[in-house]
């Protein structure tokens, strides 16, 4: 089995906003959920016992708390920074207390992440997951000047927006570009040595930010929109950009990005999606065809991105079935090394270049 | 009384859980917040078969606001004893803010002290961490401007979010000056309110640590086994920042006239609760199905309370408020007579016509509470 890293997971939202205990397996959690919950999140397919199993053992776990006061879905939209603040702490706070109790360790540089891939070549049952601290929208960080602070903690890859529109920029579903906030922060960010998070931008603010900010770049969970059409993809000039700057695009899970005949406005536990894991690995393919080049992709679930199994590629259950790309990316012609590059090497390889 | 309002310490607030679970950014006004408040989920008409409306976890316990910080400084409550709030319980029908948990219980805790901390760095509110940080507050509420900040003493509701006994220095370097081991069900540390039993062993090895600080334990949501081992146990200082008293409202609750003698022996303050359910007695706090959908009685039904504690007591040394009045319940079940946390002041007057006199209102009103910590800081 291959390590696998994946590039963007909710962990902390979904212990702390959806209260799930992340130490059961995936199919207790399910039987642990009220009565709504599945309606709003979706059945559960992440957690640690389901991560270890698909031997997912290098994760960036999201700080994820945004603006948004008219967020009727999840009612986890604030209305003041101060809030999201303080959410993103908590968030902080719990991988802290998970690194405390030995199930994580925080990867701050080259050498915690040389130990953790070493660690996991031959994993036991309780070696620790390594978790790259990333957050999802800026809005917990209160000004550019908590920058160095926020990276003390271990933060080391940012994504400025989420939905609507946040602190610093405008963001998936809105139109418009970068706030004037932007450049300070974007500033700090290069300062510190973070990754900016190209996911969830607007078209006119992906291309703003790229003028301004010289800094490393990625796509923590993004697709193409020459398959799937919407803002909420990359077009393939993006995906140029991204990629010419050394950046690594992950591939998201969420059918919404996946299948251009889902229907958002319609309960995903009221449709079937058409996506499979082929359809994810026709993503990567696109990308990699683009490129000339699979070095750029890798892969960034977003499986506990508020949606579930009923909204995630119909052949997969829990996350433990990743594995199941090896395969079809064996069957597609895809050279172990290139496999083993879009499971986990092309983020380490970036990770590396940023932190040396 | 003069014209002059007398400064207010509020011994019980849940500021941050506001904020955060109940999402309420309480830098705004009360009728701002009333105005914008999420309405109750409505069916999708497109799908009208649809089992649910996706609608996120919806917050039990929420009510209609009535205490935001503009609020407070109208109604001069210029400190605050608020809290950290998260417990390990699981969440059920009628209350869903339990975590499953102590990592999760850890992580909220931690959300709600920094939600404190942002508020610090807008200068809207000042931690309140010794005597000195004390006192200026006071000065600076005796003639404050529309800006002053309001000082905060952090309590924390439940000892869940303390991880073990190894954490506590880091606890009160953040500034934590009460804990309650406790809260609502059995927790990590023993028993509370609705439930009958003690402490667990490890909660002594936690109160040890605990001793060598200069916290003080917070004796309101301990049952009533727990209480007594507590008190035997624990030589530190002691209060109940938000209890009645049984003798007047049945339930476990509340506090009996011999908890009420044992806690002031040892010096300890109790905070009046303005809640319907600490002060109708057809209401009993063991049974909620006994509970109506508004409140009945008036603010007049808090100072019964007070009369009773300086009755038995024999002074006025030992009882503040400590309102709880975002504690998981809104106007609905606040005093008939009260409608935002300004109308505390009301709830002065209201004393002074059942013949307090000054000195003693004064007392109530901030003395009491001020002495308290003062003498538990001066260790």
């Amino acid at each position: 089995m291959h390590l696998i890293f994946d590039s963007h997971l909710d962990l902390a939202f979904s212990a702390l906003q959806i209260n799930r205990d992340l130490t059961q397996p995936a199919a207790t959690v399910r039987t642990h959920d009220p009565v709504g919950i599945m309606e709003s999140f979706g059945s559960c397919t992440v957690t640690f016992p389901d991560l270890r199993r698909g031997k997912i053992g290098l994760v960036c776990g999201t700080v994820m708390s945004r603006l948004d006061p008219n967020d009727r879905w999840t009612r986890t939209g604030m209305y003041d920074q101060s809030q999201c603040h303080a959410v993103g702490r908590g968030h902080l706070a719990y991988y802290q207390a998970l690194e405390r109790e030995g199930l994580l360790r925080f990867i701050r540089n080259t050498a915690d992440l040389d130990a953790t891939i070493a660690a996991w070549q031959e994993p036991a049952a309780d070696t620790p997951f390594g978790l790259i601290l990333a957050m999802e929208s800026a809005d917990p960080i209160l000004g550019p000047d908590q920058v160095p602070e926020w990276y003390e903690l271990g933060l080391r890859m940012v994504s400025i927006s989420h939905y609507g529109t946040s602190t610093y920029s405008n963001g998936t579903g809105t139109e418009g570009g970068l706030l004037p906030s932007a450049k300070p922060l974007l500033d700090a960010l290069k300062e510190a040595g973070i990754i900016v998070d190209m996911t969830h931008l607007t078209d006119q603010a992906h291309w703003e930010l790229l003028e301004i900010y010289d800094g490393p770049v990625c796509a923590s969970h993004h697709n193409c929109r020459a398959l799937t059409p919407g803002q909420r993809q990359l077009t393939d000039e993006m995906i140029h950009s991204i990629a010419e700057r050394g950046g690594v695009i992950g591939a998201a899970f969420d059918v919404w990005m996946l299948d251009p005949d889902w229907q958002r406005k319609v309960p995903p536990y009221e449709q079937q999606t058409k996506a499979t894991l082929e359809t994810v690995a026709d993503h990567i393919d696109y990308i990699s065809q683009l490129l000339g080049t699979s070095r750029h992709c890798g892969i960034g679930t977003d499986l506990d991105g508020g949606f579930g199994t009923e909204q995630a590629p119909r052949d997969l259950n829990t996350i433990t079935d990743l594995q199941k790309l090896d395969n079809i990316f064996q069957k597609r012609g895809y050279s172990e090394e290139d496999i083993a590059g879009i499971f986990s090497g092309n983020w380490i390889r970036l990770l590396k270049e940023v932190w040396n | 009384m003069s014209d002059k309002p007398i400064l207010i310490i509020d011994g019980h607030l849940d500021m941050a859980y506001n904020a955060t679970f109940h999402r309420r950014d309480l830098t705004q006004s009360v009728q701002a917040l009333r105005e914008r408040e999420d309405p109750p989920p409505v069916r999708d008409p497109a799908h009208p078969d649809s089992l649910r409306e996706r609608r996120g976890v919806e917050p039990l316990g929420k009510g209609v606001v009535t205490v935001t910080l503009p609020a407070m400084r109208q109604g001069h409550v210029g400190i605050m004893v608020s809290t950290i709030m998260s417990r390990v319980q699981m969440p059920i029908a009628t209350l869903n803010d339990g975590v499953r948990t102590q990592v999760a219980s850890h992580a909220i805790g931690q959300s709600h002290l920094y939600y404190y901390k942002a508020l610090e760095r807008r200068e809207e509110i000042i931690f309140i961490r010794n005597a000195d940080d004390l006192d200026a507050c006071v000065t600076a509420w005796d003639n404050p401007d529309p800006d002053t900040p309001i000082g905060l003493i952090l309590a924390m509701e439940s000892a869940d979010p303390i991880l073990g006994p190894d954490q506590v220095q880091d606890w009160w370097d953040a500034g934590l000056r009460s804990v309650g081991l406790t809260h609502f069900g059995a927790n990590t540390w023993g028993h509370g309110t609705g439930t009958r039993g003690g402490l667990y062993d490890c909660a002594y090895p936690l109160l040890d640590a605990l001793s060598a600080t200069n916290i003080a334990i917070d004796l309101t949501h301990a049952a009533d086994l727990a209480f007594w081992q507590i008190l035997d146990y624990w030589d530190g200082p002691v209060h109940a920042s938000h209890c009645m008293c049984r003798a007047l409202t049945p339930g476990q609750r509340h506090l009996s006239d011999e908890m009420i003698l044992a806690l002031t022996e040892r010096g300890g303050v109790i905070g009046m609760v303005f809640c319907e359910s600490f002060v109708n007695p057809e209401w009993n706090f063991d049974d909620p199905t006994s509970f109506q959908p508004t409140a009945r009685r008036t603010m007049g039904a808090v100072a019964e309370h007070i009369d009773h504690i300086c009755q038995l007591t024999g002074n006025c040394d030992h009882v503040a408020i400590g309102s709880d009045l975002d504690g998981g319940f809104g106007r609905e079940w606040a005093p008939v007579d009260y409608d935002t946390i300004a109308d505390l002041q009301k709830f002065l007057d209201i004393l002074a016509r059942r013949g307090y006199n000054r000195a003693d209102i004064e007392k109530i009103a901030h003395g009491n509470l001020l002495r308290f910590f003062r003498t538990a800081w001066s260790k």
